[in-house]
């Protein structure tokens, strides 16, 4: 806008302000897609399901958060939640510690077996569990980890793994060789050198990984369904799928849980938004 | 350099090594062995040379979730991709305040895919679905259809949701590219007289074009992964309209317990995932080289 100001006023500033207004009419429509679908959400678990039939698009005629609270009792959301809190906490810790450790040795250490040793990460960002999952189901059975609280735990940090290791490890190469040196003369050991000088050095590629990998574990489905099928183990995801199936046709209820599931997810977006968005955008494009 | 002590990397080393083992590099070996033989989990497992590679190729099933994967990978690289794209190009027209738009579009990406599968099941569903509320509410009854339950309709709708998660995030993807063009580069061709859209497509697009290369390559391996939405709003139907290649996967494997044949379906589908993962990335570096440097 500002490189027109050298021509005559008026016309322009109508012009500049129609525009504007059509700009923004045109990207009202499109958030419209986003926001429609979510306020339905919300609004019909706040009616009847004789109100939703009848007036779907109609304002709920009171605000009463009762089937909310049937909704999260019968159907245990709050062990759900709990449930998805313990596997994210303990996997997403597992992924940064151990890979940042790794990347570290792997980025600044030569030692035998290095190359060996890093090759089967890159395999482990090209294959999607899928093409594994047969024998991996076979394995975690063997070992009698299916339905235990640890087999997510674990899977989801395994398969974190590589694209942590590979984001840090990057990030690790282009740290100036001087830093470690200087460490080194001071007398820190390799150990020291890791929590006292890389790690706070690390903080912006540790939280991209942190972002990543809380939202895949937050949301995985497939393991989650297909390794546990105790409801009191049950991750959110498999937990809300079998609430679907138990409450097949009560809607209200139905509605007010994946409220209750959704809405604290975009309220906690819309503070970290900025971590979001970079942490998925660099993890995906890495 | 060299470390103090000669174990500590192997030490620093050795937790990732040994649970990425188990989860990826152990099941991974495995899964190559066992798509050789015929083993149902409980009884012996046999050696079955080739048979199980003979049977997928002779597998009506399997086939059509090719086919099925294929039209789904068409049309979300409109929906996810080309549409992200214009999305992108939007949210960039300057002098606008677009970061709220930006926010906003990004949401679904941050969400329970299931749970999103779940509200849009309802969204197109035949009797409380918003989708028919809408058409019968402006009068348009003939077009209210059971759009899931529909073997004409179900794949494109399955897709438009994929669109309507993804497109917001290919749009920050590329909006973080085009932030990186220089802006004497976009003052040249608007003082040249280029209008915004002529900008976007003739001036920015070629330029962030290693970025879209990779968004495309995302959006075809991504496809080849996609489960959630497909498991809960069809789970493969109607008559296999919507059976993808993972749905049939663990159908085989969890419902009918064919392990060593589930295991050959997955080997094979690796290797397709793999080969186009390569022909892209030749694709690209071949004719690359002309795009702005990051």
């Amino acid at each position: 806008m500002s490189s027109t100001s050298t021509k005559p006023r008026r016309p322009i500033v109508v012009a500049v302000v129609a525009n504007r207004t059509l700009y923004h009419l045109v990207m009202g429509a499109i958030s419209l897609l986003y926001v429609v679908p979510l306020a339905w959400m919300v609004m019909s678990s706040f009616k009847t399901k004789r109100e939703i039939f009848e007036s779907p698009f109609a304002l709920p005629s009171e605000i009463d958060f009762g089937v909310w609270a049937e909704a999260w009792d019968r159907g245990d959301l709050g062990g759900y939640i709990l449930n998805s809190l313990l596997t994210t906490v303990v996997a997403v810790s597992a992924i940064l510690v151990f890979a940042l450790a790794a990347a570290y040795a792997f980025s600044r250490f030569k030692f035998r077996g290095k190359a060996l040793l890093l090759a089967p990460f890159a395999l482990g960002l090209l294959l999607p569990v899928q093409s594994y999952l047969t024998a991996q189901a076979r394995l975690f059975d063997s070992v009698y980890l299916l339905d235990t609280r640890w087999v997510l735990m674990i899977s989801y940090a395994g398969l974190g793994l590589s694209l942590a290791i590979f984001l840090l490890k990057s990030y690790l190469d282009s740290l100036p060789r001087e830093i470690f040196e200087a460490a080194r003369m001071d007398g820190a050991g390799d150990f020291r050198t890791l929590i006292q000088v890389v790690m706070p050095l690390m903080t912006p590629a540790l939280s991209t990984v942190a972002v990543f990998s809380i939202l895949s574990a937050w949301n995985e489905f497939l393991l989650a369904m297909l390794y546990v099928t105790t409801d009191d183990l049950r991750t959110i995801p498999a937990g809300l799928l079998a609430f679907t199936g138990r409450y097949a046709t009560d809607y209200p209820m139905l509605f007010a849980a994946l409220s209750m599931i959704t809405l604290p997810v975009i309220a906690a977006y819309a503070v970290f938004h900025k971590q979001v968005i970079a942490g998925v955008t660099e993890g995906s494009v890495q | 350099m060299k470390p103090t002590r000669a174990w500590a990397p192997y030490v620093l080393i050795a937790p990732a090594v040994l649970v990425f083992a188990f989860v990826v590099l152990i099941p991974a070996v495995a899964n190559t062995g066992l798509s050789f033989a015929s083993w149902s989990g409980t009884d012996t497992i046999q050696f079955a040379g080739l048979d199980n590679y003979l049977r997928a190729f002779r597998d009506e099933i399997y086939l059509i979730s090719y086919r099925n994967t294929f039209i789904y990978i068409a049309l979300t690289l409109v929906l996810e991709v080309l549409v992200g794209l214009i999305l992108a190009g939007l949210v960039t027209m300057t002098g606008r305040r677009t970061a709220f738009y930006r926010i906003a579009f990004f949401v679904p990406v941050t969400l329970p895919m299931i749970a999103i599968a779940v509200l849009w099941g309802f969204v197109y569903s035949d009797d409380i679905g918003l989708i028919n509320s809408a058409l019968r509410g402006v009068g348009l009854d003939s077009l209210a259809k059971v759009w899931l339950g529909d073997p004409n309709t179900a794949l494109l709708a399955i897709s438009v949701v994929s669109g309507w998660i993804y497109a917001g995030f290919y749009m920050a993807i590329f909006y973080a590219a085009l932030q990186r063009i220089p802006q004497h580069i976009v003052e040249a061709a608007r003082l040249d007289g280029a209008g915004q859209w002529r900008i976007f497509f003739s001036v920015k697009v070629p330029m962030i074009r290693p970025m879209i290369e990779v968004a495309v390559l995302l959006c075809v391996t991504g496809a080849f992964q996609s489960f959630d939405l497909f498991y809960v709003m069809t789970n493969g139907g109607p008559d296999h309209a919507t059976e993808i290649i993972t749905t049939y996967l663990v159908e085989v494997v969890f419902r009918y317990h064919d392990l060593g044949y589930g295991a050959a379906l997955a080997t094979i589908m690796t290797v397709v995932v793999v080969v186009i993962g390569l022909v892209l990335v030749k694709l690209r570096t071949k004719d690359g080289g002309s795009g702005v440097e990051y």
